[in-house]
């Protein structure tokens, strides 16, 4: 397949479907340890997580900062190149990301600004608002949008999870450019002190129910190994993570039945 | 508009959660929308949901050990009926509802689904030495986008307002309703669209029941008399609906299918009589034969919508005298009873087309209809039956029979038999289509507690029409089957899950001539999960899937609700989000929603689109209190652009 070829059909597949692994579009490409284990985050705390879920952001109690690299099916053009920064602030913690997405004739960049909050002992809660900017070349012209999103995370037992998550609940009458609304629902286990494992369902308005699900093991001190799957596209999860002194450092890669293999990288530093 | 979004939207930010006073339980939930998805019967629902509200509203005393009382859980099947009398008896008093789950044939799902509908107070409601004056009063004011035609001869609201009032044995009240583009006063003298009215007095002598003005009926099994629900409600509700005699007063919306006049229930030992008389105007579409006056009836208009000229035209347009007598009589453990019905309608019927489909429709003036009815409890069978039939020798047959061979486990069965031209114009037997005729059926059903905690139902149910129908142009057949599953392994948490297969037949449309049959074979699964982390906190989660084969066509659904209760303000907040995706309208999907009281919701989702809508119930002082719903549908078009369908709706209530 011609590289031209497998452009065209992978921007088919994004931006018609919306619903290509690892979530909408317009939502920041997930962490690599996000999508290793099929992108079941929304319950889980991480810091990438805390970007698609900014009820977990209360859960994060250090200064981090965090880098991503998102190469899709292995085309520079499609690549997806994400940074963030959480900040504990007393009881609240605030988070800053941002995500370009795309080559020379389309680009699309995302700014997004969260705070999440512990509200009781089983109960926190997040929200973000991002500003998204498209710019395509020749006739198609620029787009620029504001939206939020909010996400709960409630936890019934030291071991179970449960996050809820709503992406764009804004009708779209009120706006030029169209966004689709996603919704997010799932929980999450430590089965025992080594291996979590986590289903989530989404769904995005314009487009069909997705489930997935994952595990995280800490194969030894330090070391994770993970693995997913999601029906969306039938896609195979896998990955890694090692945790050094101040970094983590996590690889992933999602299968897709037709277009090939996404991998991507992260980095995440915590400060103190 | 966009104020009202961020408003929306902050809302829910700060306090999404869930309220528990006023959640119906899950089974009462899947039974309205069971009852929604089935087409043939779409009062159904209302009817049940307005019944549930009643009952929350004056919930039942399981205290006061009377038949009568505990008969009005209508849920509830005889055996459990009989089993919630004979322990209230024995034990002196239930202290606790938890109570109820060692009572035998009753588990925890049933338990929890008669909570808001019950009182541990003893104190019956006849009770003439303490004249105690209760008011209600409620108001409607609803609103909708898309009700704005130019045509119409009223404003776009629909307004409802209720009164009640109790006083000892004597209670009454009025119902005035107007529908979108209706005039609110209409005729000479100007009365609202709908209005309805009765008073009541209950008594324990030979009196036990008289209402003169508005009021329903139901004897036996209904194949004669039943203005209310039918039984046989649903393929796996854990009661099974017993039949019993009732007059109880109207409070309804249905404008056409009501008695208007006296009625009267007496009881001496085993005996029970009951006579009713009414005169009720009714809606209908005349035509003439003579050229200069109408002078026959074309077909009866049920919709009750007139905000046209032409449909205004229709309103009361014949009037319909019905009278009957109903006799019971109970041994020991077997109920016998006869009833005889009469309807006298002001111009005769005539068949004007020449549709096979309705050769068997009623022509004439007059319809009689004579019923035998009998119920029996021998150890742990129920037996029940009834045989109607009218002057034209067409026939209704039921035979029933109810199962508990352990406490865990209840099978059902029921047969039906309804001749082609068996016309009960206010009657209503088990089974799954509106109209008690052209239809013969066996449905079989069970509830297993298979282990603590978890439940499993199941029930089949199938159909076979002797002659044509809507949309078949020949005999057919149709089956409908259901397992569900529900686990309950905490107080907190609630996971239910079923499969439903329905088949069906209609004409094939695509090809030329007499049209063949096609089959409609629809597959569907639902989960739901419900949990609460705390008292005044429940959130839950829903998905569905559905196939529909040959089309291949396919719709699923996720939401999330939200229910929180204030503990600081008297204020409750319901909130609620769906995005949903079907490939056309069959695949499309039902969805309960909280709703005003009195009220119900179940829309039909189609299309591509999210519904979402929040509700706020503010208890301003003791005795009033206001409920306010804003919802939203938004429908992807064409791509990316929307249509949005807007609903205000608000309800006062005051009750002293």
């Amino acid at each position: 397949m011609s590289s031209l070829h497998k452009i065209s059909v992978s921007v088919f597949y994004i931006f018609l479907s919306l619903t290509a692994s690892g979530g909408g579009p317009y939502r920041p490409s997930a962490g690599a340890g996000e999508a290793g284990m099929g992108y079941v985050c929304i319950m889980k705390n991480g810091f990438w997580s805390s970007f698609h879920n900014q009820a977990s952001l209360a859960y994060n109690k250090s200064f981090s900062f965090g880098l991503n690299y998102e190469n899709r099916f292995s085309i520079k053009e499609l690549g997806t190149r994400s940074v963030g920064m959480t900040i504990p602030a007393g009881k609240a913690s605030l988070g800053v990301v941002y995500s370009h997405f795309g080559y020379t004739d389309f680009k699309r960049d995302m700014t997004g600004l969260a705070c999440g909050i512990k509200l009781s002992e089983k109960i926190s809660a997040g929200i973000q608002v991002d500003y998204f900017s498209e710019r395509a070349s020749g006739e198609y012209g620029n787009n620029q949008s504001v939206t939020c999103e909010a996400g709960l995370l409630v936890t019934p037992s030291e071991n179970i999870r449960i996050g809820i998550h709503l992406f764009n609940p804004v009708p779209n009458s009120i706006r030029k450019t169209y966004l689709p609304t996603t919704l997010r629902v799932g929980a999450g286990t430590d089965l025992n002190k080594l291996l979590f494992a986590g289903v989530e369902v989404e769904m995005s308005s314009g487009s069909k129910l997705i489930i997935r699900t994952g595990f995280e093991y800490e194969a030894a001190k330090k070391l994770w190994i993970r693995s997913g799957f999601s029906t969306n596209n039938n896609s195979f999860s896998f990955g890694l993570g090692y945790l050094a002194k101040i970094a983590q450092i996590n690889l992933g890669f999602t299968t897709h039945e037709k277009l090939g293999v996404t991998s991507s990288v992260s980095l995440i530093f915590k400060i103190h | 508009m966009l104020k009202f979004l961020l408003i929306l939207f902050l809302l829910f930010l700060s306090f999404w959660s869930f309220s528990q006073e006023t959640n119906l339980s899950e089974v009462v939930i899947n039974i309205a929308e069971e009852l929604a998805a089935d087409d043939s019967d779409p009062e159904a629902a209302v009817t049940y949901i307005e019944r549930l509200y009643e009952l929350a509203e004056n919930p039942v005393k399981i205290n006061s050990a009377g038949e009568n009382e505990i008969s009005r859980l209508f849920f509830l099947s005889d055996f459990q009926a009989k089993a919630l009398t004979d322990y209230a008896h024995s034990s002196g008093r239930i202290i606790s509802v938890y109570e109820l789950i060692n009572i035998p044939g009753f588990d925890k799902e049933t338990a929890e689904m008669m909570i808001p509908f019950i009182t541990l107070d003893s104190k019956t409601t006849v009770n003439s030495d303490s004249v105690h004056w209760r008011n209600t009063s409620i108001t409607n004011l609803s609103i909708r986008s898309g009700n704005d035609d130019t045509t119409s001869l009223g404003s776009t609201w629909k307004i409802l307002t209720k009164y009640k009032f109790t006083a000892g044995g004597f209670s009454g009240g009025f119902t005035a309703e107007k529908d979108p583009g209706e005039k609110f006063f209409s005729a000479n003298p100007p009365l609202p669209d709908f209005l309805s009215a009765n008073l009541t007095y209950i008594g324990s002598g030979l009196i036990r029941r008289l209402i003169v003005g508005d009021y329903s009926a139901r004897f036996g099994q209904g194949t004669n008399i039943n203005t209310g629900i039918r039984t046989g409600l649903s393929l796996t509700a854990p009661g099974y609906m017993s039949a019993s005699d009732e007059i109880k007063p109207y409070t309804s919306t249905d404008e056409n299918n009501f008695f208007r006049g006296v009625a009267a229930e007496f009881s001496y030992e085993n005996l029970g009589l009951t006579l009713f008389y009414s005169k009720n105007y009714s809606d209908a579409t005349l035509g003439s034969l003579s050229g200069s006056s109408k002078d026959y009836i074309e077909n009866f208009y049920l919709a009750g919508i007139h905000n046209t000229s032409s449909l205004l035209q229709k309103k009361d347009a014949i009037y319909e005298l019905a009278y009957g007598i109903n006799l019971s009589y109970n041994f020991n453990n077997v109920r016998v009873g006869f009833t005889w019905s009469g309807d006298r309608f002001s111009l005769p019927v005539k068949m004007t087309g020449n549709d096979p489909v309705d050769i068997f429709d009623f022509e004439g003036d007059r319809n009689n209809l004579y019923t035998f009815s009998y119920n029996g409890l021998i150890k742990r069978i129920l037996l029940y039956g009834e045989f109607s039939t009218n002057e034209y020798k067409k026939y209704a047959i039921i035979q029933g029979l109810s199962f508990r061979p352990s406490d865990r486990l209840t099978i059902n069965f029921i047969f039906r038999n309804y001749s082609a031209g068996y016309i009960s114009f206010h009657g209503k037997g088990p089974g799954a289509g509106s109209a008690t005729g052209n239809d013969q059926g066996i449905l079989g059903n069970f509830t297993f507690e298979a282990a603590k905690h978890l439940f499993i139902s199941g029930g089949c149910d199938i159909q076979k029409f002797q002659w044509l129908k809507y949309r078949c142009s020949s005999p057919s057949s149709a089956m409908r089957q259901e397992i569900r599953v529900r686990f309950t392994p905490t107080e907190t948490l609630t996971i239910d899950a079923s499969y439903n297969n329905r088949f069906s037949m209609v004409d094939n449309t695509e090809a030329n001539g007499i049209p063949e049959q096609k089959q409609i074979i629809t597959k569907s699964i639902k989960g739901s999960v419900r949990y609460s982390p705390y008292e005044n906190l429940t959130l839950g989660t829903r998905i569905d899937y559905k196939v529909v084969d040959p089309s291949g066509s396919k719709g699923m659904l996720l939401l999330q609700d939200m229910v929180y209760r204030f503990r600081q303000l008297p204020v409750t907040l319901w909130f609620r989000y769906c995005i949903f995706q079907t490939d056309d309208w069959d695949s499309r999907l039902y969805t309960y929603e909280n709703d005003l009281l009195y009220s119900f919701s179940i829309p039909a989702l189609s299309g591509e689109g999210s519904r979402s809508y929040i509700m706020a119930k503010w208890d301003i002082v003791d005795f009033a209190e206001i409920r306010v719903k804003y919802g939203l549908t938004s429908l992807i078009e064409s791509g990316t652009s929307t249509k949005n369908n807007k609903e205000l709706k608000i309800q006062f209530k005051i009750q002293f």
